[in-house]
């Protein structure tokens, strides 16, 4: 307990009367730290793969600032080609906030294999990114996270986090300013809900769809159509979808020009 | 711990007193410390083929006075890359300083200068990161110019709050809302940029400089070009903009679509 | 030495604007950091400046907005403790998840896979309330400080200890924005079936049963009216399953899937995880509950 007592925050106001020896006092409050950058970001797993997909669009308020802003990472690669990575992450909300998390997580990754010898497993990954986002719990960083990977058994593992690192390991997740529109559509098209068998029953006695882990092609399908319909309801999405996609193999990416409207 | 369901886990006056919105940006009083005083306006930048070509007027306003006339805003950092400062031009002048003893110090290093334009926007753009999570930040919001490692032209964006991004044409201030669409129209996507020689780009710029001339009330005639080419920096600056015709003002009634 | 003066008397043009050394061996250090330094922002009152970014409740257009859990419960009974929530998280009006684990495993003889119906588990179980992350953070906190006395003492923690360290922690961190309630569960040798509750105000209380959250008063209807010391193992999981169902059913922040746990004295037992919409159903039209609900279709 006592290295809990030696770093309580409390005791940073424990000082003397006469002067504050540090630059805490007078700071300006009218700085306002965050903007958000939206886009849109959407993540699947498979059997024996994982798809991260986002869009490249980068706003601020009605302005486009760019067409070409990527939001899905490679971890632990190469800094310029990602050559060697074996875990992906994308981030959505504020685009600093997200490119200093993906560069910490990065570090992390590459410190781990430096000292342990071996690459980091997505679950570590996971837990460690958590840690990571906890550490800013009272100045978060203002951005939704999902990362993906395989895990031990060569499975297809995808985890959600929310902006101060609480998580979940999932079979879909979408994130970002169309993540309201992206979400049900997945809900219903990979953990097919509110679908039933037809003929397993009448009215309440109805079967309803056990889902399936989707084969590669399919879930490439649905990632489309999920940032094509996202781009047609919402301003923010648009420009061109890019898509990580790890294998065994490897980590392939994808580019799909989106409407530029 | 109450029975509410909406306020459930959510922070209790009793404990942590009112909500306090001044934190978020359109309310409350506004203090005026941090915000910038003397202040520089837009920047535009278009790559073209083997090069990048930048420009920002001349002008330092006060406000919305007309302060200093001949403020240079485009800066030169080795013979690598040029730096187009908007915002705040104290914060401009002190990452000026910051870059000088930077380019000083890798000369004295045993291999010479050889940070190219994308390592100069990296180091920026951390720079102003780590200054607005401090909450003190540098108010600028910077483009740079040059070339990346691989000898290609390099023109990405650097703001106040840390935020980069990069496109083969950029503007900042209200040359984000009236260059841009100009520089889109000129060079779309689809128009490779081996297409685009020096004089198109140079050209497009002055053209840009000029409607944001016509409309932008902070902005100045007199302007600084650069042009970065492998051959190395051009920089030209005390422009005028020329054959300006303000006719088309005399039918301006009101905001624009005021007939009578 | 001319090096020396000219230092001396002149005045850098500019701070030292990178990460020092210690800044760039905390973003990176290599050590598992469940340590308990935080960034805090440069602001007099960082409390309220949270509290303006994160409270989607005093202001829906908040910034960032925060998953925060809903209804759990657990009571003691003769045949031990049963735990039991909901898996719904929201983010304002927003559902951000229908399947989270709210039931959190703490210290680590239970790292196991979580298989219902598998033999117990020795360890304690965690409830989450409030802040997801607050709660999913604190309790592997208290994990690894479990762990430690494990090693050290070498006999489990009691949880009287272990959550006697929660609430200290949430005690130092009173007034900085933390939001948890959170219950723990165990039966230890010494204590024998032992439940307390710890939220985020520095709150410690024993107690034969609690339900914590936005649906709290619902569960506590059913509970109340039904709760027996004397239940059987299998009345006991039905009364928890009941009671949360009708929390699901009456309170818009509950939702998702019944999870439900009974701890014994070799440990805790998963009892599943299982959607609520065919149990209302099932509860609905085979015993007659919840008659408020028409099943014309």
């Amino acid at each position: 307990m006592a290295s809990i007592i030696g770093h309580n925050p409390h005791s940073n106001s424990i000082g003397y009367s006469f002067s504050q020896p540090t630059n805490a006092g007078n700071k300006e409050h009218s700085f306002y730290p965050y903007t958000d950058n939206g886009g849109s970001v959407l993540g699947i797993t498979g059997k024996d793969f994982a798809v991260l997909a986002g869009d490249t669009r980068s706003t601020s308020g009605y302005n486009i600032n760019s067409r070409y802003v990527p939001k899905v990472f490679k971890i632990g690669g190469d800094q310029e080609t990602g050559e060697g990575a074996h875990i992906l992450l994308s981030v959505v909300g504020f685009a600093a906030d997200g490119l200093a998390l993906k560069e910490r997580l990065d570090a992390v990754v590459k410190m781990y294999k430096y000292q342990h010898g071996k690459p980091m497993s997505v679950r570590a990954c996971a837990q460690r990114l958590s840690t990571i986002l906890y550490g800013k719990r009272f100045f978060p960083y203002y951005v939704q996270a999902i990362l993906a990977g395989l895990d031990e058994e060569g499975k297809g593992a995808l985890y959600g986090y929310d902006p101060v690192g609480s998580y979940e390991r999932e079979q879909c997740r979408a994130a970002g300013a169309a993540s309201s529109l992206i979400m049900p559509f997945l809900d219903n098209q990979v953990n097919l809900k509110n679908q039933y068998i037809p003929g397993s029953g009448e009215g309440h006695a109805l079967e309803a769809k056990k889902p399936e882990p989707m084969p590669r092609d399919t879930v490439e399908q649905v990632v489309r159509d999920a940032f094509t319909s996202a781009v047609e309801r919402h301003i923010e999405v648009g420009d061109g979808l890019q898509m990580l996609i790890i294998t065994a193999d490897g980590i392939e990416e994808i580019y799909h020009p989106l409407k530029k409207d | 711990m109450n029975h509410f369901p909406g306020t459930w886990g959510r922070p209790r006056d009793d404990v942590y007193g009112p909500y306090d919105a001044s934190y978020l940006r359109s309310t409350g009083p506004k203090a005026h410390t941090q915000s910038p005083a003397v202040t520089g306006t837009s920047v535009i930048a278009v790559k073209f083929n083997g090069g990048v070509a930048i420009a920002a007027d001349n002008l330092a306003s006060y406000g919305s006075l007309a302060r200093f006339t001949d403020v240079k805003r485009l800066r030169v950092f080795g013979n690598a890359a040029v730096v187009g400062f908007s915002g705040d031009v104290s914060d401009m002048q002190y990452i000026d300083r910051l870059l000088e003893s930077m380019d000083i110090r890798e000369n004295y290093s045993a291999h010479g200068n050889q940070l190219n334009a994308k390592n100069l926007h990296t180091y920026l753009s951390k720079v102003l990161y780590k200054r607005r999570s401090e909450f003190n930040p540098l108010w600028n919001h910077i483009l740079v110019a040059g070339f990346d490692g691989d000898k290609k032209p390099f023109l990405s964006s650097a703001d106040l709050l840390g935020t980069t991004f990069s496109a083969p044409h950029l503007a900042t201030g209200f040359g984000a809302h009236l260059a841009v669409p100009i520089l889109r129209r000129l060079f779309p996507e689809e128009r490779p940029i081996d297409e685009i020689t020096k004089e198109d780009a140079v050209s497009a710029l002055r053209d840009c400089l000029k409607v944001l001339w016509y409309r932008d009330a902070r902005s100045l005639d007199k302007y600084s070009l650069a042009v970065i080419t492998h051959e190395g920096i051009e920089v030209q600056e005390d422009q005028q903009i020329e054959a300006q015709s303000w006719a088309f003002a005399e039918t301006i009634k009101g905001y624009g679509a005021q007939v009578v | 030495m001319m090096d020396q003066l000219v230092r001396q008397y002149s005045r850098s043009p500019h701070q030292n604007e990178f990460y020092s050394e210690q800044e760039q061996h905390d973003l990176t250090e290599g050590l598992p950091p469940l340590s308990l330094k935080f960034s805090l922002p440069p602001v007099a009152n960082h409390s309220a400046f949270l509290r303006a970014m994160t409270d989607d409740h005093s202001n829906p257009n908040c910034p960032i907005k925060l998953a925060h859990g809903t209804t759990t419960l657990a009571f003691r009974f003769q045949g031990g403790i049963i735990v039991c929530t909901d898996s719904r998280a929201t983010a304002g009006s927003w559902i951000a998840s229908q399947t989270v684990k709210k039931v959190i495993p703490v210290s680590r003889l239970s790292r196991g896979e979580d298989k219902p119906g598998s033999e117990p588990v020795p360890g304690l179980l965690g409830t989450m309330a409030g802040g997801a992350a607050d709660c999913q953070y604190w309790l592997r906190y208290l994990s690894q400080q479990c762990t430690l006395h494990e090693i050290r003492h070498k006999r489990r923690i009691t949880v009287a200890a272990a959550s006697k360290i929660l609430a200290n922690l949430t005690y130092a961190y009173k007034g900085y924005g933390l939001s948890m309630g959170t219950m723990l569960a165990g039966v230890t040798p010494q204590e024998g079936p032992a439940l307390y509750y710890i939220d985020s105000d520095g709150t410690r209380l024993p107690g034969n049963m609690f339900c914590v959250g936005s649906g709290q008063t619902f569960a506590y209807g059913v509970l109340d009216a039904n709760y027996r010391y004397d239940l059987t193992e299998e009345e006991a999981l039905e009364l928890g399953r009941r009671s949360i169902l009708a929390a699901m059913h009456r309170d818009a922040y509950s939702g998702g899937f019944i999870n439900l746990y009974h701890v014994k004295e070799e440990g805790w037992v998963h009892h599943g995880f299982n959607d609520m919409n065919p149990i209302f159903w099932k509860t609905k039209l085979e015993k007659g509950e919840f008659s408020n609900v028409t099943s014309e279709l």
